[in-house]
């Protein structure tokens, strides 16, 4: 096993961050299958994170960074209204200072979505947005526990699109009760809407949730594994005869559309981020913050620890999870890009695995590049395990 | 001032598993005042963690305390024996030190089946019994039904039984007035050469191997030379002394006394339980006849889990080995498991303890395989060879007979469970014996049974079938010849060696489909089909297919759920330890057992 040259990935962690994330994490109403970290009915609280996140902001040094990417996640972002997000933007422009041209997202809600919403984004800066579509059928909407409607999907693109803001729309698929009749029509009601960028996701069972809760009760069914890989596939094959290009397993975009700032978290650049729950990594370290609203807010105003779990990687272990987020997109890994940032030649990190998969399909190697095949990916989290190995 | 032999007594304590001997350990170890009351635990010499966890005793342990009786003092010997029948050869080293036993019976249970087996190995060895009813105190103790259940069954004479109570300390006194007055002092002479038993030892990684001894003849004093006969080794004794119950030197040990050595031995080689130790040069004593290998009723192979160390294996095996010598391994390979150990147990408990003893003691991961018994093969060469892995039984033709061990079963148990027995026993194709009655309500029936139907769940079927008040004790009678067949299993393809097992012929349908059936819920699913198949020979009688992993992807992955993320693929990884890869199928440490699965309900 050759080591890292040190000073290459010295050169990589020494950069400053040039993308931000920041949780905003309120929410009307937590929808049944949603496990994120966030408070649903406490719009009492928004004051105290506003505060809060002013002073989380102080652990960078004035005047802050310079960013090429600005997300805000959550929870729901437009749930803070125009004059909510007015404030919060004042607020985050103290320390996080994006450059001309970067891309500025924020997440919304299409029922939060009005004009005066979008005039007080567009005047913060921001120039994309992601809206909680899931779907555009009715019946699917209520399956999921959502509170808004196809037609509140439609207006919020409009309005959006009209000035002149990139959107991407998230869909949901396997939901309970869901067909793949359904995501057929969810598809091609979904293209219609003219976005640059689509994000499909298949729902997941999380502990904790209502939805998990009613499935043990067998009140509600998962979809069968089958089915959620029929959707899976109807999804990418529609979207890429659209014209989108599949380029992370759940991300799809029109050419030049791609979300910059998710591709930054691939790519294994650093990235500042502020908020509960929220992680950021310096190139070596990843801090999340306390996952509980209150208690990050309790502790960062009591000036405490708000930090919750951190790991640590060597370059190798580095290395390693470039393997794994550079092969769960459409570009997989070039070798040469590889070894210049992370220090290790591809096939001493993860050779055997690759040699592996080319022989039961699951990846290709034109010798530059590798990546894995259709199979490969909708298999990937099976492959995982031997990549992370120790050596 | 050594003590003489006329005020030493020897003795163990003996009975059927759980009817209070460690506990009655404690209360005359509170009586004798060897320990203080408030340093006094439940059942003080369970030390082990094991033992804790398990509420029951493993390994015997010796501890000397004193009583005064009409004005005199008295060095009592006690042993503590485990009651679980794994661990009866336990009992047999215990007794050899020992001129007397203290035989208890459960004022409620009454003569259990290691009752028997435990008194008639003292009464062999010509030990006096001091018979007792523990447990009077119970509200259902039936003292005059057990007084008749054990004249009838081990002719004890009902007036010289003591009834006690472990727990209130009733008849505690008595007890050792009876230990005193009825158990003869050892013979041995304090003047004549060295001559003492190993009965015991254990390793202790700072001191080396320290040996348990009695001291039959002579005297043994700090600074002196020993030799070990067996062995021929001669070492400096660094220390002696006794067990209080923690171990506390001392100067001497004279004949007639238990203790222990410290010689600074690091190769456990050089102790052998059942040795004798004596003095170097031309005037030793002769060695004694030492210990009867035990009778190892079942063997599994120990395989290093992915990434585990065979030698590391071998090392903790030896270490145990002093502290167990009822068990013993030999290296072996497997195609699928790569290099381990073929070990030899005297049953499942006894098998399960060692294996949790080896990863709890020395950090291990292990996989394990099936336990299966041995059997005989007498090939059409003339050859006799000891089957103990079903991998080394010869192609058909070689065979003139195929055998199995069949052993000599009694039942102990209530009269209203005799019906099921007998139903569980011809299931079984046991050969009934005989029925004794040993009062009006307890009888005790004697089956000829192979050891195979006996040793993996014929306890728990039996404990279901009489509401627990059921009891067995077996010893083996010998091989006879029977229809048997090697069953094997194919996991994608390929025949896995260690999956491998010997059964009767008209149970191998049976066994073949469940076998299967229990991997397809063992082995998780793969990337790709995996078939499942049980084979005689070439001939494939049962089938089952693990459907491939059709899709399995994280959706999200984004800054915050990275870490997350790779927490579970690493838990993914976690679990890929105690498993091992045959062509590319992880099969998982569980899935070894599967091949114990009889096939739920028998015909
Ligand atoms: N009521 C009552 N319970 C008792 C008495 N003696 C022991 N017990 C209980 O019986 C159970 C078994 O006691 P142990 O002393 O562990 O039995 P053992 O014979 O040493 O068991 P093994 O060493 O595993 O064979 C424990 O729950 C004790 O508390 C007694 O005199 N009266
Ligand atoms: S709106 Fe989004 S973040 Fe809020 S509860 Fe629903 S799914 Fe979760
Ligand atoms: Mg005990």
């Amino acid at each position: 096993m050759k080591t890292a040259t040190s000073d290459i990935v010295n050169a990589a962690t020494q950069q400053p961050p040039r993308a931000a994330y920041v949780h905003v994490p309120f929410c009307r109403h937590r929808c049944g299958y949603c496990d994120f970290s966030l408070v649903a009915g406490r719009d009492d609280l928004i004051a105290s994170y506003l505060a809060a996140i002013e002073r989380e902001l102080t652990r960078l040094e004035s005047p802050g960074l310079e960013l090429a990417t600005l997300y805000l996640g959550g929870g729901t972002p437009s749930h803070l209204g125009p004059d909510g997000l007015r404030r919060l933007f004042d607020i985050l422009h103290t320390r996080l200072r994006p450059l001309p041209g970067a891309e500025v997202t924020i997440e919304a809600n299409p029922g939060d979505v009005t004009a005066s919403l979008a005039t007080a984004a567009v005047a913060c800066g921001t120039t994309r947005v992601s809206l909680g579509g899931q779907s555009l059928d009715a019946t699917t909407l209520v399956a999921l526990d959502r509170d808004h409607t196809p037609d509140d999907v439609r207006r919020a693109v409009d309005i959006l699109l009209t000035r002149g803001l990139a959107v991407s729309v998230d869909l949901m698929t396997a939901a309970p009760g869901q067909t793949l009749a359904d995501v057929d029509r969810d598809l091609d009601a979904l293209v219609a809407l003219g976005t640059q960028h689509l994000s499909v996701y298949c729902l997941t069972w999380e502990k904790g949730t209502q939805f998990e809760s009613l499935s043990r009760r067998g009140m509600l069914r998962p979809a069968d594994e089958s089915l959620e890989r029929s959707m899976l596939e109807l999804t990418i094959d529609r979207l890429e005869a659209a014209g989108f290009e599949h380029y992370e397993v759940s991300n799809f975009a029109r050419p030049g559309g791609r979300c910059q700032h998710n591709e930054t978290y691939w790519d294994c650049q650093p990235w500042e981020a502020f908020g509960p729950g929220a992680a950021r990594f310096d190139g070596r370290e990843r801090i999340t913050n306390h996952r509980s609203t209150t208690t990050w807010m309790r502790r960062v105003l009591g000036g405490e620890d708000f930090t919750g779990d951190s790991e640590t990687m060597t370059p190798l272990e580095a290395a390693q999870e470039r393997v794994v987020l550079g092969l769960r997109r459409r570009d997989g890994l070039r070798r040469e890009a590889f070894l210049n940032a992370s220090g290790f030649a591809l096939d001493d990190v993860a050779g055997a695995s690759i040699r592996r998969w080319i022989a039961r399909g699951l990846a290709t190697d034109d010798g530059q590049q590798v990546r894995l095949t259709r199979e490969g990916l909708l298999v990937s989290d099976g492959l995982w395990a031997e990549v992370l190995r120790p050596m | 001032m050594s003590i003489d032999c006329k005020h030493i007594r020897n003795f163990s304590i003996i009975a059927h598993i759980d009817h209070g001997k460690s506990t009655l350990a404690d209360r005359l170890l509170e009586r004798t005042g060897t320990v203080e009351k408030r340093q006094l635990k439940e059942q003080m010499l369970d030390d082990m963690e094991l033992e804790r966890q398990r509420g029951i005793t493993i390994k015997a342990r010796a501890v000397r305390m004193e009583c005064r009786h009409n004005g005199e003092l008295y060095e009592l010997n006690l042993i503590d024996t485990p009651g679980h029948v794994d661990f009866h050869y336990e009992v047999s080293r215990s007794l050899a030190c020992c001129e007397g036993a203290v035989l208890l019976v459960d004022a409620f249970q009454g003569v259990e089946a290691q009752t028997v087996a435990n008194a008639y190995a003292a009464i062999n060895q010509n030990l006096a019994i001091v018979p007792v009813i523990n447990k009077v105190d119970l509200v259902h103790a039936r003292v005059d039904e057990v007084l008749t259940e054990m004249e009838q069954s081990l002719s004890i004479d009902p007036t010289e039984v003591i009834k006690a109570s472990a727990k209130t300390g009733i008849g505690i006194d008595d007890l050792l007035a009876a230990i005193v007055e009825r158990i003869p002092p050892p013979t041995g002479d304090p003047q004549a050469v060295l001559r003492a038993l190993i009965f015991d030892s254990h390793y202790d990684s700072y001191r080396g191997a320290i040996t348990y001894v009695r001291l039959i003849d002579g005297t043994v004093k700090k600074g002196q030379k020993i030799r070990f006969l067996e062995t021929g080794v001669t070492h400096e004794v660094l220390e002696l002394g006794q067990f209080v119950p923690q171990r506390r030197a001392c100067e001497e040990l004279v004949a007639g006394q238990v203790g222990y050595l410290v010689c600074n031995i690091k190769d456990v080689k050089q102790v052998h339980i059942g040795d004798t130790v004596t003095i170097p040069g031309d005037h030793a004593a002769a060695a004694m006849p030492g210990y009867k290998p035990p009778q190892r009723m079942v063997y599994c192979g120990l395989y290093p889990s992915e990434g585990e160390n065979f030698e590391e294996l071998r090392d903790s095996l030896e270490k145990l080995a002093i502290n167990d010598p009822s068990f013993e391994f030999a290296p072996e390979s497997s195609e699928a498991l790569g290099f381990g150990f073929r070990c030899g147990f005297l049953g499942l408990l006894h098998m399960e303890i060692i294996q949790q003893r080896l990863e709890q003691e020395a950090d291990l991961d292990l996989v394990q395989t099936a336990p299966n018994v041995t059997y005989q093969i007498l090939k059409t060469s003339g050859e006799t060879i000891n089957i103990r892995n079903p991998q080394d039984v010869p192609d058909t033709g070689e065979i003139e007979e195929f055998r199995q061990p069949i052993v000599r079963t009694n039942f102990l148990t209530p009269v209203e469970h005799i019906g099921p027995i007998m139903q569980l026993c011809t299931d079984r194709r046991g050969v009934y014996l005989k029925t004794e009655y040993l009062s009006p309500t307890r009888a005790m029936l004697t089956f000829d049974l192979p050891l195979a139907e006996v040793i993996y769940d014929m306890h728990d079927k039996l404990k279901s079938v009489t509401r627990g008040y059921g009891t067995m004790d077996y010893e083996l009678v010998g091989y006879f010849p029977a229809d048997l067949v090697r069953l094997d299993i194919l996991v994608g393809g390929k025949k896995v060696d260690a999956l491998s097992i010997i059964c009767d012929r008209r149970d191998a349908d049976r066994r073949g489909r469940a076998i299967v059936k229990k991997l397809r819920g063992e082995i998780d699913r793969h990337m790709f089909e995996v078939a499942l198949q049980a084979a005689i020979g070439t001939k494939v009688i049962a089938r089952e297919t693990i459907s491939a992993m059709r899709k399995n992807v994280t959706a999200k992955c984004y800054g915050g759920d990275i870490s997350r993320k790779k927490k579970l693929w690493a838990k993914q990884k976690e679990g890929k330890k105690r498993m091992k890869s045959v062509g590319s199928v992880d099969i998982p440490q569980k899935a070894f057992m599967a091949v114990l699965d009889t096939g739920a309900e028998r015909p």
